[in-house]
């Protein structure tokens, strides 16, 4: 079947202690593979976050039909943060954000982040970022991390990473959260394939608020784009998930 | 516009290398019977499936063993594969083994707590050796015991890549290797000719092909770790390799059938 397929989730860079090289061919020719049309591509990488977005721009530069920008900041360097994302959004068109409290040490909860996020509600704009750490503090639920930020950010939209088709606790977790805010969004790229997974996910939330990723260049698109396509989802759902609700959230044309 | 298959079916004949059976302690599977293992097959187009006991693998070989044989009589779809155990009695293991028609054995270092060492299985792997009986050995069992973390360790490749090869005739499969472990599977599969891989979650982009450039076609298997996984992701992807039908058959069914004399 031709649909779009849009990878929510895909990191570039150079990572050669993982075997992973910047090489944009390398990822159309696994894109084209996978029949993926399209590949949102952050770099999270590198400590100087402007390092990193310039290295998604010279992606786009090579091919501009196949991978759309992402931008990436750090709160470790606050005075550089708003000024990197003017640059990143208005200049290098990155269509979303993706930051990484794993790096911080903090939940992305942590005021530390809010400048960033208020930046981001003024222009309506989607932050994906891992729904939990493993230092967050006992009792966290992603249910009540994302309501008090869904209620001091109302018009930011929330991105799960990895959470649509996780191990069960981080799913049913994600799930609860969904089902409540309408501003999650869930992003599926997972190392398992937990049977069921998509079944359940689409039964409780439904399929427009699921986002297919691959996590490229760690996990293969075509064993995560097979996790959507051979599940037991109708045909819709399974076009709403790897791409059609990327283009509606993110604008995005053919 | 992208290319789905959205009624993926495999080209080829499939033995899947990596199933378990039975109910289990710490989660409700999807399935955990035969009869829903037989309904997932032939809904995915996998047409055997070797099977070990989830009882036997976290508790009790014996036990498990016995359970399995059970649940696997009558269905010459699930062939299964026992989980052995060092501090048993090897001869009675043997004879259990012979008994019962079964042509493999899956050992867990990280779960049963025993080290990979000469010392310690040696006298296991001259009567693999011997008798033509291939070893599956999990890089780590993703069971959750947050009680106990020793038992969801790794396994130590310099233990695997020393005791194969002082045991060249022993065939050994690695299973359950992650994305994570991708670098030193590779050197460990590139440098223990005896090592076969099997696929189930060995989902690292590119992770088949390095594995294919490295050792070939003929030491690879697929396999799904169902059902804590579904059967058909990993065949999609492999069916996304462009992979000669030969080279697809050999890494569906073809290898492992050579390695259990079932061809």
């Amino acid at each position: 079947m031709d649909t779009p397929i849009i990878d929510f989730h895909a990191h570039v860079g150079n990572a050669r202690r993982g075997r992973h090289v910047a090489d944009p061919d390398v990822y159309i020719r696994i894109m084209d593979a996978a029949g993926v049309d399209k590949a949102c591509i952050n770099c999270i990488w590198y400590s100087d976050a402007s390092v990193g977005n310039d290295l998604v721009a010279t992606f786009v530069d090579r091919a501009p039909d196949r991978f759309v920008p992402v931008a990436f900041v750090t709160p470790y360097y606050p005075d550089e943060a708003i000024r990197e994302l003017e640059r990143a959004f208005d200049q290098l068109g990155s269509k979303f954000l993706k930051i990484y409290p794993d790096y911080f040490g903090r939940p992305n909860d942590d005021p530390a982040y809010f400048p960033i996020y208020e930046w981001l509600n003024d222009r309506g704009l989607a932050v994906m970022s891992h729904p939990t750490y493993p230092f967050d503090p006992p009792g966290t639920t992603m249910l009540k991390r994302y309501s008090a930020l869904s209620e001091r950010f109302p018009d930011v939209t929330w991105v799960f990473a990895h959470a649509g088709g996780a191990g069960s606790r981080r799913l049913h977790g994600a799930v609860e959260a969904a089902r409540a805010l309408p501003n999650v969004y869930l992003e599926t790229a997972t190392s398992e394939s937990n049977d069921g997974a998509f079944e359940y996910l689409v039964g409780e939330v439904g399929s427009e608020r699921v986002l297919y990723g691959s996590d490229i260049p760690v996990f293969d698109p075509r064993h995560q784009v097979g996790k959507i396509a051979t599940s037991n989802i109708s045909a819709q759902a399974k076009r709403n998930i790897l791409g059609l609700n990327a283009m509606r959230l993110l604008g995005l044309e053919f | 516009m992208g290319n789905v298959d959205f009624d993926f079916r495999p080209s080829v004949p499939v033995f899947d290398a990596n199933v378990s059976l039975g109910r289990r302690h710490d989660k409700r599977v999807s399935v955990d019977d035969a009869e829903g293992t037989l309904a997932a097959m032939k809904s995915a187009g996998v047409g055997r499936a070797l099977v070990y006991s989830s009882h036997a693998v976290n508790w009790d070989a014996e036990d498990g063993n016995r359970a399995l044989l059970e649940m696997v009589r009558g269905h010459p779809g699930l062939v299964p594969q026992f989980v052995g155990s060092p501090y048993e009695d090897l001869d009675a293991f043997a004879a259990q083994v012979e008994d019962a028609g079964v042509r493999s054995v899956r050992m867990l270092p990280t779960v049963y707590a025993f080290p990979f060492r000469e010392w310690a299985i040696g006298r296991w792997l001259d009567w693999m050796a011997a008798e033509r009986v291939p070893l599956w050995l999990p890089v780590s069992y993703s069971t959750e015991r947050p009680w106990n973390p020793r038992l969801t360790g790794s396994l130590d490749p310099s233990d695997v890549h020393e005791t194969l090869s002082a045991h060249p005739d022993v065939t050994a499969v690695l299973c359950d290797a992650v994305y994570t472990d991708l670098p030193w599977v590779i050197m460990l599969l590139k440098s223990t000719p005896n090592l076969y891989l099997e696929l189930s979650r060995f989902v690292s982009t590119d992770g088949v092909d390095v594995a294919l450039d490295a050792i070939g076609d003929e030491r690879i298997l697929f396999g799904s770790s169902f059902p804590d996984s579904s059967m058909s992701p990993q065949l999609y992807h492999l069916h996304r390799c462009g992979l000669s039908d030969e080279s697809l058959a050999r890494i569906c069914s073809g290898n492992i059938d050579r390695i259990l004399g079932t061809e």
